[in-house]
C-alpha cells in the first residue's frame, strides 16, 4: 500500500521532470537538423546531424555580438550591483535604524513592480542624454531590479551569520564599515557568489528594457537579438534554435555548477523575506 | 573567485569598446546606409556600394544590416531616429514612411540638391512628397503580382470570382489554392486593398474621409474569409503567413496561386531551391466585381537621415544608387523594377524582368498608392488588428470595420489632420473659407498634403494647424497626370478608381 | 550586544552614530534605486498627464489632465488587454501553484537522483523567458510542428491546427509556455518550505494513527502557508506583468486576442511613440500591481512577509 503510494509519487515526478526537459531536448535535437527536415517526420533521434545552424549563427548572423553586449551588461550590473548592495545589505541585517523596515519593503516593491511602468521616462531621459543604444543605457534601468534583487538576497545571507565574530571586532573598537569589510566580507563570499550569480541570471534574461533602449545588434542582448532573427527571409528556425541552444548554453551551465547555492539563495530570498 | 574576476575584465572591455567607437580614418568620410543583411538583396547592395567607392574612394560606405520584415524595419527606424542617432545617413524607406518621417523631422528634404524628379514615375514621387518638397527618392517600384501554376491551368484567372472557382475545384494534390500575405502586419493592409480595390472600395476618399466601412469593404473582407472557411481556397496558415511563408509554399509546389512582390520570381526559378521553376508565370492581380484589378504600390525609397553628420556624402550615395544605371543592375541582380519610368524603353530591362516592361509600365501606373499620410502607420495599425481579428473570425466584417473606421476617424481628428479640426482652428490672419471651398481644399492637406506648417522644421512651428487651411491646396494638387490612372489621393480626378 | 557598563548617554550618543553608519552604508544602493526606479515612476504619472507624441514634435507636450485616462477607459482594446491579463493570472497561477506542490511533495520524498532532478527543475527557469517563448513557438508552429505531429499521432486532432490562427488555441502555447517556465520557481520555494517542517511533527502525528491525507491537511498544508501566499504573491505580481512571453510567441495576436497590458503599453510607448497615453497605461499596469501587492499583503499579515524587518 505505502509501496504503491510511493511508486505512484515517484512516477508522477518522474513524468514531471520528462516534461519540463522535452522542451529543451527537443530544441537541441532541432538545431542539429537541416532546415528542411525541421518540420517532417519528427523522430526523437534524428539523423543525419549537422552543425550548419551553428555556423551560420556565428559567421552570418555575427552571433558574438550579442552574447558580448549580454557580457558586458549582465556583468556590469551584477558588479555594481553587488558592490553597492552589499554594504547596504549588511546595514539592513545588523544595524539597528529606524525605517529599516520600511527600506526593506520598499526595495522588494521596486524588485516585483512591472517595468513597464518606467519605461517611458527611461526612454525619453536616455534619449535627452545620448544613452539610448549604449551599455550605461542598459546597466541603469537593469539596476532598477538587480539592486533590490541583490540587497533581499544579502540581507538573508548576513542574516545567517553567527554574529559572534563582528561583535568581537565590534568590541575591539573596529567601526562598523570596517567590520564589514574585514570580517564580513571574506566570510562571505559563497553568499555573494551566489547572489552574484542570481542577479547575472537576472540580468542576462531580460528582454522588456533591452528591446526598448536598444536599436541594432551593435548593443542587443542575447534575448533581443534571438528574438528579432525573425524576417522577410524565411523565418530561420535552425539559426534561431541553434541561439537558443547558445543563450540557454552559459545559464545552463551556471545552474549546474551552483544548483545548491541558487536554490538555498532563491529560497532564502524568498520564503524566509 | 571566480565571479569576481569576470566583472573586471567586463569593465575593461567597456571601457575599450567605448575608446573603440570613436576613432576616425582621416580624409575618409563614412557613412551608413541601412539594408537588408541576407539574401540576393544584401549582394547586389554590397556590390553596388564597391562600384560606388571605386568611382569615389574618398567615402566609406557600410552596410547598416535591418530585419527584412517591413513592420520591424519602421521599429528600428522609428528608435534610431526617435534617439537622434546620426547613423545610419541614409534609410531604406518603404513607401508608405516617407510623409511619417518628413513629418516628424527625422529626414531631410532633398530639393537642395535637385533631384531629377522628372525621371521617376508620377506616383512613386508623389508618395516621398511633403509640403512640396522631395524627402526621398525612389529606389525600386514593388507592385502585387498573381503568381499562378502554368503546368497546371492554361490562363490565369481574370477575375477573383474565377481564381476562387479554380482554386476550390483545385486537384486533390495540390493542399492549397490560394496563398497570400495574411498575418497581422503591413502586408495583410496589402493584401486587403488589393481585394478592396478590385470590390470597388477604398480606404480614404480622396477628400481624406474614412471610408473603410462601406458596403464594398464588407463584401472584399467578407470574400477574403470565406475563401478560406467557407470553400476551402485559402489555407488558414496563411493568417500567420508574410511573404516569405507564402513564396515557400508556392514554391514548393503546394499552392496554385499566390500574390506576391516581383522578388520572389528569380528565386523561384532557381530549380536548385525551387520545385516549381519554369512551372509558374506571372499576371496582373485579377479584376473584381466593382473594378479592374490593381496592385497595391510598394517598394523602396532612399531617405538622408536628418541628424547625419555627412549628407552631403549620404546623398552622393543616393544619387549613385537611384541612376538609371544602379537601378538596372538591381533589376537584372535581384528582379526589382526600376523606378525610373524611361528605363522601361531600354532593351536590358527586358531581359532583367520576367514581365514585359510595357506591360510593367502599365501595371506600376496604374498602381494603388497607399494614402500618404503621417499617421499611415497608425491607420495601419487599426485596419490590421480589425482585419486580422475577422479573418480569424473572432468579429464580423461589418462591425468590426465600422468600429476601425470609427477609430481612424478619431484618430485623424486627435492629431488636427482632418478638414474640420483644422477649419476651426484657423487663425484671423487667414481668411476662413466658404463650407465647400474649405472641404476641398483642406482635404488633400490633410491627408495626402499634411499641414503645411509642418514642412520646416516642425520644432518652429508652433501653430500649425491655422496653415493648413488653404495653403498647399493650389500647389501641390495638380490636374491628375497624363498617366492612364491617377491612383493618388492628391488627384480628386482620379474618381471611382481611387482605390485607397 | 553587550552593553559595556556605559551610561545612557553614551549609549544613545552609540545609537545616534550607529544610526548615522546605517544611513551611510544603506544610502548608496537605496540612492540608485530611488534615482532609477522611484523617480521614473513619478515621472510616469506626470507624463500620464500630458499629451505628448514624438512623431508629431509639433504638436507640442500641452498638460491635459486626465484626459489620458478618460480615452483608456473608453478603448475597448484597454478593457481586453485588462481581460487578458487577469485570464493569464487566473489561469497560469493555480496551475503553477498546484503542480509546484505536487512536484514539491514527490521531491520531498525521493532520495536518490537529487542533484539531477534539481538540475531538471532549474534548467526550464534558467532560460531566458523570450527564448522559452520561442522554444514553444517552434513546437507548435506550422503544420508539421511537433505539437500538431504528437497530437496527430495520438489522435486527438483530426487536422493539423495553426494554433496561432485562433483566438482562443493560440492561448495554448502561451500559457504552457509559462507553466513550464515559472512552475519550478514555484517548487523550489515549496520545496524550500516543506524542508522547514519538522519531520518529528510527522512522527508523532502517525503514531497517533493519523492517514497520509489527514497528515497533508494537517500538518503540511498549515505549515506550508505562509511559503505558499508568499508564492502566490510573487507569482501574481510576475505574471500581472506579463510581456515577453506573449510578444515573442504571439505578438498579442490574432487581432489582439492574447495582448496583455504589459504589451499594449509597449505598443502604444515604442510603436505608437503616444508617450502620454502609453504612459497612461503603465500607469494603470503599476496601479494594478500595488492594489494586489496591497491586498495580499493585509491579507498575509505583515509577519509572514516581513518577520527579518
Amino acid at each position: 500500500m505505502k509501496g504503491a503510494r510511493r511508486r505512484l509519487g515517484l512516477s508522477v515526478v518522474v513524468l514531471l521532470l520528462a516534461a519540463a526537459a522535452f522542451p529543451l531536448y527537443w530544441t537541441v535535437r532541432s538545431s542539429l537538423v537541416s532546415e528542411a527536415s525541421l518540420f517532417q517526420h519528427p523522430s526523437l533521434l534524428p539523423s543525419p546531424l549537422t552543425l550548419e545552424h551553428y555556423r551560420a549563427l556565428f559567421q552570418v548572423r555575427r552571433f558574438w555580438l550579442p552574447i558580448r553586449n549580454s557580457l558586458v551588461v549582465a556583468g556590469a550590473t551584477t558588479l555594481l550591483s553587488v558592490t553597492l548592495g552589499s554594504v547596504c545589505a549588511y546595514a539592513l541585517a545588523r544595524l539597528r535604524f529606524r525605517g529599516r523596515a520600511l527600506l526593506l519593503s520598499f526595495l522588494l516593491a521596486v524588485a516585483m513592480f512591472p517595468q513597464i511602468s518606467i519605461v517611458s521616462p527611461l526612454y525619453l531621459l536616455l534619449r535627452e542624454v545620448g544613452l539610448i543604444d549604449s551599455y550605461p543605457g542598459l546597466v541603469m534601468p537593469y539596476l532598477t531590479f538587480a539592486m533590490p534583487l541583490t540587497v533581499w538576497l544579502l540581507v538573508g545571507y548576513f542574516r545567517q551569520l553567527p554574529p559572534d565574530l563582528e561583535e568581537a571586532a565590534y568590541v575591539d573598537g573596529a567601526g562598523r564599515f570596517r567590520t564589514f569589510w574585514e570580517i564580513i566580507l571574506p566570510l562571505s563570499l559563497p553568499g555573494l557568489a551566489t547572489t552574484a550569480i542570481l542577479t547575472f541570471l537576472y540580468s542576462w534574461n531580460e528582454f522588456l528594457f533591452a528591446l526598448s533602449f536598444t536599436v541594432g545588434p551593435e548593443r542587443q542582448t542575447v534575448p533581443v537579438a534571438i528574438a528579432l532573427f525573425r524576417g522577410r527571409y524565411q523565418v530561420p528556425w535552425g539559426e534561431i534554435l541553434a541561439g537558443v541552444v547558445v543563450a540557454t548554453l552559459p545559464v545552463a551551465l551556471l545552474v549546474v555548477m551552483f544548483q545548491r547555492g541558487i536554490v538555498s539563495g532563491l529560497t532564502a530570498g524568498a520564503v524566509k523575506g | 573567485m571566480k565571479p569576481a574576476r569576470h566583472p573586471l575584465t567586463i569593465l575593461l572591455s567597456l571601457g575599450l569598446t567605448f575608446v573603440g567607437c570613436v576613432f576616425e580614418d582621416e580624409g575618409v568620410t563614412r557613412v551608413t546606409i541601412s539594408g537588408s543583411a541576407v539574401g540576393a538583396e544584401a549582394d547586389i547592395l554590397r556590390r553596388q556600394l564597391e562600384a560606388f567607392q571605386e568611382e569615389h574612394p574618398d567615402v566609406r560606405v557600410e552596410i547598416r544590416p535591418t530585419p527584412d520584415a517591413a513592420d520591424q524595419r519602421h521599429q528600428l527606424y522609428v528608435q534610431w531616429l526617435v534617439a537622434r542617432s546620426p547613423d545610419p545617413d541614409i534609410l531604406q524607406l518603404d513607401v508608405i514612411w516617407t510623409a511619417e518621417f518628413a513629418a516628424a523631422g527625422w529626414i531631410l528634404p532633398l530639393s537642395s540638391f535637385d533631384p531629377p524628379t522628372d525621371a521617376f514615375f508620377d506616383a512613386t514621387i508623389r508618395a516621398n512628397l511633403w509640403q512640396d518638397a522631395l524627402y526621398a527618392v525612389p529606389w525600386f517600384v514593388d507592385v502585387g503580382m498573381l503568381y499562378w501554376r502554368s503546368d497546371l491551368l492554361d490562363s490565369p484567372p481574370s477575375s477573383y470570382g474565377a481564381l476562387l472557382e479554380t482554386a476550390r475545384t483545385r486537384s486533390e494534390r495540390i493542399p492549397h489554392g490560394f496563398v497570400w500575405q495574411g498575418a497581422r502586419y503591413e502586408g495583410l493592409v496589402v493584401t486587403f486593398l488589393e481585394h478592396l480595390r478590385a470590390f470597388g472600395g477604398r480606404v480614404l476618399e480622396p477628400d481624406g474621409r474614412v471610408r473603410v466601412d462601406s458596403e464594398e469593404a464588407v463584401r472584399a473582407l467578407t470574400f477574403m474569409r470565406d475563401a478560406i472557411y467557407a470553400h476551402g481556397a485559402v489555407p488558414e496558415a496563411a493568417l500567420t503567413w508574410q511573404e516569405e511563408q507564402t513564396r515557400l509554399d508556392f514554391q514548393s509546389g503546394r499552392a496554385l496561386f499566390m500574390r506576391n512582390w516581383p522578388y520572389a520570381y528569380p528565386l523561384m526559378q532557381d530549380s536548385s531551391a525551387s520545385e516549381v521553376a519554369g512551372r509558374f508565370d506571372v499576371a496582373p492581380l485579377p479584376a473584381g466585381p466593382g473594378a479592374e484589378g490593381a496592385s497595391a504600390l510598394g517598394g523602396a525609397q532612399l531617405a538622408v537621415n536628418a541628424h547625419s553628420d555627412e549628407p552631403a556624402a549620404a546623398w552622393r550615395v543616393v544619387a549613385f544608387l537611384t541612376g538609371p544605371e544602379q537601378m538596372l543592375e538591381r533589376a537584372r541582380g535581384a528582379g526589382q523594377y526600376p523606378a525610373r519610368r524611361d528605363l522601361y524603353d531600354r532593351p536590358e530591362l527586358a531581359d532583367a524582368l520576367p514581365v514585359d516592361p510595357e506591360r510593367a509600365r502599365s501595371i506600376i501606373e496604374a498602381a494603388v498608392p497607399r494614402p500618404v499620410t503621417p499617421v499611415y502607420t497608425q491607420l495601419s495599425s487599426i485596419l490590421q488588428i480589425a482585419l486580422h481579428r475577422v479573418l480569424t473570425r473572432q468579429r464580423e466584417p461589418a462591425p468590426a470595420l465600422r468600429e476601425a473606421a470609427d477609430e481612424m476617424r478619431a484618430l485623424l481628428e486627435r492629431v488636427e489632420l482632418r478638414p474640420g479640426a483644422s477649419a476651426e482652428r484657423s487663425d484671423d490672419a487667414v481668411p476662413r473659407a466658404s463650407e465647400s471651398d474649405a472641404a476641398r481644399a483642406d482635404a488633400p492637406a490633410a491627408i495626402a498634403d499634411p499641414p503645411a506648417a509642418t514642412t520646416d522644421a516642425p520644432a518652429a512651428t508652433t501653430d500649425p494647424p491655422a496653415a493648413t487651411t488653404d495653403a498647399p491646396a493650389p500647389t501641390t494638387d495638380p490636374p491628375a497626370p497624363t498617366a492612364p490612372v491617377s491612383p493618388s489621393p492628391a488627384a480628386p480626378g482620379g474618381g471611382g478608381r481611387m482605390g485607397v | 550586544m553587550s552593553d559595556g557598563g556605559g551610561t545612557a548617554s553614551r549609549s544613545a550618543k552609540l545609537r545616534r552614530r550607529e544610526r548615522r553608519t546605517a544611513w551611510a552604508m544603506v544610502l548608496p544602493a537605496v540612492g540608485v534605486v530611488a534615482l532609477v526606479a522611484l523617480f521614473p515612476l513619478a515621472w510616469t504619472a506626470w507624463e500620464s498627464m500630458h499629451l505628448h507624441d514624438l512623431r508629431m514634435p509639433w504638436r507640442g507636450r500641452p498638460f491635459v489632465g486626465l484626459a489620458n485616462y478618460v480615452e483608456l477607459f473608453s478603448d475597448s482594446r484597454f478593457r481586453e488587454a485588462v481581460g487578458h491579463t487577469a485570464f493569464f493570472v487566473a489561469v497560469t497561477v493555480p496551475l503553477e501553484l498546484g503542480l509546484g506542490l505536487v512536484l514539491a511533495l514527490g521531491l520531498d520524498q525521493i532520495r536518490r537522483g537529487r542533484g539531477l532532478a534539481r538540475v531538471l527543475v532549474l534548467l526550464p527557469w534558467a532560460v531566458p523567458t523570450a527564448v522559452a517563448a520561442l522554444v514553444w513557438r517552434f513546437m507548435f508552429e506550422g503544420e508539421g510542428g511537433v505539437a500538431n505531429q504528437l497530437l496527430l499521432g495520438v489522435g486527438l486532432l483530426g487536422d493539423p491546427l495553426v494554433w496561432f490562427a485562433d483566438s482562443v488555441m493560440a492561448w495554448v502555447p502561451v500559457l504552457l509556455a509559462d507553466v513550464w517556465k515559472m512552475t519550478p520557481f514555484v517548487t523550489l520555494l515549496l520545496l524550500a518550505g516543506l524542508q522547514n517542517i519538522p519531520q518529528a511533527l510527522y512522527e508523532a502525528a502517525r503514531m497517533d494513527g493519523a492517514g497520509g491525507w489527514q497528515r497533508f491537511r494537517e500538518i503540511t498544508l498549515p505549515l506550508l502557508r505562509p511559503a505558499l501566499l508568499v508564492t502566490l504573491l510573487f507569482r501574481t505580481l510576475d505574471a500581472l506583468r506579463v510581456f515577453d512571453l506573449v510578444y515573442v510567441l504571439t505578438g498579442g495576436g490574432p487581432g489582439t486576442a492574447t495582448e496583455p497590458l504589459s504589451l499594449f503599453a509597449f505598443d502604444a510607448l515604442l510603436q505608437g511613440l503616444r508617450f502620454g497615453y502609453g504612459s497612461a497605461i503603465s500607469m494603470t499596469v503599476f496601479l494594478i500591481a500595488f492594489l494586489f501587492a496591497l491586498a495580499y499583503v493585509r491579507f498575509l499579515g505583515h509577519a509572514d512577509l516581513m518577520e527579518r524587518g
